[in-house]
């Protein structure tokens, strides 16, 4: 393993520092950076109305952005060093089609069996309930899945089938579904980062570390795994174990952001395939921390650009990661020796 | 034969096992693929293993490797059970080399070579001094210091291999085991990296387990040969022994070819008659080689090689020919088979 590279790490950091603080700024009404940097001394802001914005709107959503970033990137590098795939993403165990069946489920299914699950205005807790639900759902299933069959690359398929078939039962409940419900929902799977606020945002970020920590454990089986998995266990790593850490790892990370914020896109592919670029390694050491810090960025970068400053409406954050992670990675895929660096 | 040596030592074997039973168990029963399978793996020796394709090598390899268990029987690693032991245990025991392709083309060569340390550093994965210091040992006993900042998309196969089996080296175990390291390799670097391996069975006394079919390579830097045929005991012993004694033919199923004892090379059995060839053996011998080739030419009752210049004499009842060089007595006795063919169907 060669050096740390700690000075990239700095870099990073300091740049996600800056990013907040212009996150925080910009918006339907722009707030200087320099009133900003004066409140975090204490000093109060010149307009009352500046506090409640950043601090009941901007600030837990700035933090959620934060969180989804580092979950979607962790959860992305897993996938793609345990697969030894560089397409596989947090989704591809179907874990975010789990949680639109189940808001599908919730916002529409009531036309289509003529229950009444919900009022018209419907409920965040509700929605966040059913996503979980249809998460932990697929989760369970895959781990019946991943207990039968022992061959990574079945469980992909397997993963990728799940998917298929909720995003099926999707477009059935939305065919039947009325306008209204089907906008809901579509408003929802567009992602947003929004909606948390503090009391939320408790239970999001303790759902997170909980994920983080069987990544903790499994830094070095992720290494002894990009010699492939015969190689792994030939160095004493348990593979079931690492098998079971990473279901679990990236079903509660993935989980718990689709749950809170939608099925938010490609962050998950695209970031770790950055670190891996920028910090030209594939150990995993370094590779844990600089996508986490890399996803933060990204997608603190995305929140600012969705926020549209100057005006009064913000864009659906998944139009603006799609717009950023779609060219990065046909960009990725058409360079020359893409495979032999991954 | 081996361990019936009266100046042998009675060590432990680096790896032991009895009477194994290899096979698979599904729906439909048990599928055996080798029973009966005993053998002493020695340290310092250099062991080569040879058999044909699906005759349980690698399957043998899974159950020393406790990927497999055997369907009977035990394999010690020293005087431990392989299935009692933690799989981290068993990694400082046992290292590898595969035959699979590493995915990872961006690693270093250093980076690989360190993954050798998995099994003995902590949770984190962090190399302590004395990681680094084994690490560099390694790659300066396979010669390799200069290569540590390359990429691994960037060696030639043969420094692959070489990287590999230092990564291998890095697990400090006492046994490597290597699923044929020469395939795909050119014949210089087939040598380079058995006579490697000898090496490190000698200097490092190392207990090596090598899977081949590379008989020739085997022959010349091998301390001991396990044939396995399908279903029947392992057949073990130093190579020259079982060339002599005949057993390396078993590597050869059917009638069509041969080990030349001599040589050690397999060939194409002998016609069932060679004309009679007289002249220095090294030009008789290439005579030879062309008549085993094409069996059907014309067969003169006798053949005179000269050199000096050389020269051919083809000696028929009715005829005399002299030619020049062998493609000249090729064309010429294909052309008189030809013509005697012609004249009995006539």
């Amino acid at each position: 393993m060669n050096k740390l590279k700690p000075y990239k790490l700095l870099i990073c950091l300091i740049l996600c520092l800056l990013l907040w603080l212009v996150n925080l700024s910009l918006g339907s009404v722009s707030i200087p950076v320099e009133h900003l940097l004066q409140r975090l001394l204490g000093i109060p802001f010149p307009r009352s109305s500046w506090e409640i914005i950043v601090m009941e709107y901007r600030l837990p959503k700035s933090i959620t952005a934060i969180l989804a970033g580092i979950a979607l990137t962790i959860s992305g590098l897993q996938m793609q060093t345990f697969f030894r795939n560089p397409l596989a993403g947090p989704y591809v165990l179907g874990i975010s089609s789990g949680a639109g069946l189940g808001v599908a489920l919730l916002s529409m299914a009531g036309t289509a069996f003529g229950w009444q699950f919900m009022q018209a205005s419907g409920s965040y807790w509700s929605a966040i309930a059913a996503a979980s639900l249809g998460s932990i759902g697929v989760l369970v299933l895959m781990g019946l899945a991943a207990w039968k069959v022992r061959d990574s690359m079945t469980l992909l398929i397997v993963g990728l089938m799940f998917g298929s078939a909720a995003s099926s039962l999707i477009t059935l409940l939305a065919y039947f579904s009325a306008a209204e419900e089907l906008k809901m929902f579509t408003i929802w799977s567009m992602g947003n980062l929004g909606s948390t606020g503090w009391e939320k945002l408790g239970l999001l970020s303790g759902a997170v570390l909980l994920g983080l920590l069987p990544v903790l454990t499994s830094v070095k089986a992720y290494n002894a795994m990009l010699l492939g998995e015969n190689y792994a266990v030939s160095m004493g790593i348990n593979f079931q174990r690492l098998r079971w850490s990473m279901i679990l790892s990236t079903g509660i990370l993935t989980g718990s952001i689709t749950a809170f914020c939608g099925p938010i896109a490609f962050i998950g592919i695209a970031v770790p395939h950055l670190a891996r670029l920028l910090f030209k390694t594939n150990n995993h050491t370094q590779l844990f921390p600089a996508a986490a810090l890399l996803g933060i960025l990204v997608l603190l970068a995305c929140d600012s650009i969705s926020q549209l400053p100057g005006m009064a409406t913000s864009l659906p954050i998944n139009a603006v990661t799609t717009a950023f992670g779609a060219p990065l990675i046909i960009w990725l895929i058409m360079r020359r020796n893409f495979s032999e660096e991954f | 034969m081996d361990g019936e040596n009266k100046w042998h030592k009675a060590e432990t074997p680096a790896i032991h096992a009895a009477g194994l039973d290899l096979g698979y168990r599904s729906a439909q029963g048990l599928n055996l693929l080798a029973s009966g399978i005993s053998f002493d793996l020695q340290q310092g020796e250099l062991t080569c293993l040879m058999g044909p394709n699906g005759v349980g090598k690698s399957t043998l390899l899974k159950a020393i490797m406790d990927q497999h268990p055997p369907i009977k029987g035990a394999v010690f690693l020293g005087k431990e059970n392989v299935r009692q032991i933690s799989d981290k245990e068993r990694a400082k025991k046992v290292a590898v080399v595969l035959t699979e392709k590493i995915p990872s083309g961006a690693m270093t060569v250093l980076e690989l070579v360190a993954l050798g340390r998995v099994p003995h550093t902590g949770w984190w994965g962090r190399l302590s001094p004395h990681d680094q210091s084994v690490v560099n040992k390694v790659m300066d006993m396979t010669n390799i210091r200069d290569l540590a900042g390359k990429k691994l998309a960037a060696l030639s196969d043969g420094q692959r291999q070489t990287a590999l089996i230092a990564r291998a080296l890095a697990q400090d175990s006492p046994i490597l085991i290597l699923d044929e390291p020469t395939a795909h390799l050119d014949l210089t670097n087939r040598f380079e990296i058995m006579y490697l391996l000898r090496d490190l069975a000698k200097k490092a006394a190392k207990a090596i387990l090598v899977v081949t079919h590379d008989l020739e390579v085997a022959m010349e830097t091998a301390d001991k040969l396990w044939i396995m045929e399908a279903h029947k005991p392992l057949l073990t012993g130093s190579p020259e022994d079982l060339m002599i004694q005949g057993g390396i033919q078993n590597l050869l199923p059917g009638n069509k070819w041969q080990i030349d004892a001599a040589s050690g090379k397999i060939r194409l059995k002998d016609p069932a008659r060679l004309p009679q060839i007289d002249g220095p053996a090294h030009l008789s011998h290439w005579i030879r080689n062309a008549f085993r080739k094409n069996r059907e030419l014309a067969q003169p009752e006798r053949i005179v090689v000269s050199e000096q210049p050389f020269s051919i004499l083809l000696d028929f009842a009715d005829q005399k020919e002299e030619v020049n060089s062998i493609a000249e007595m090729i064309g010429f006795l294909r052309l008189r088979a030809k013509k005697n063919n012609s004249n009995t169907s006539r």
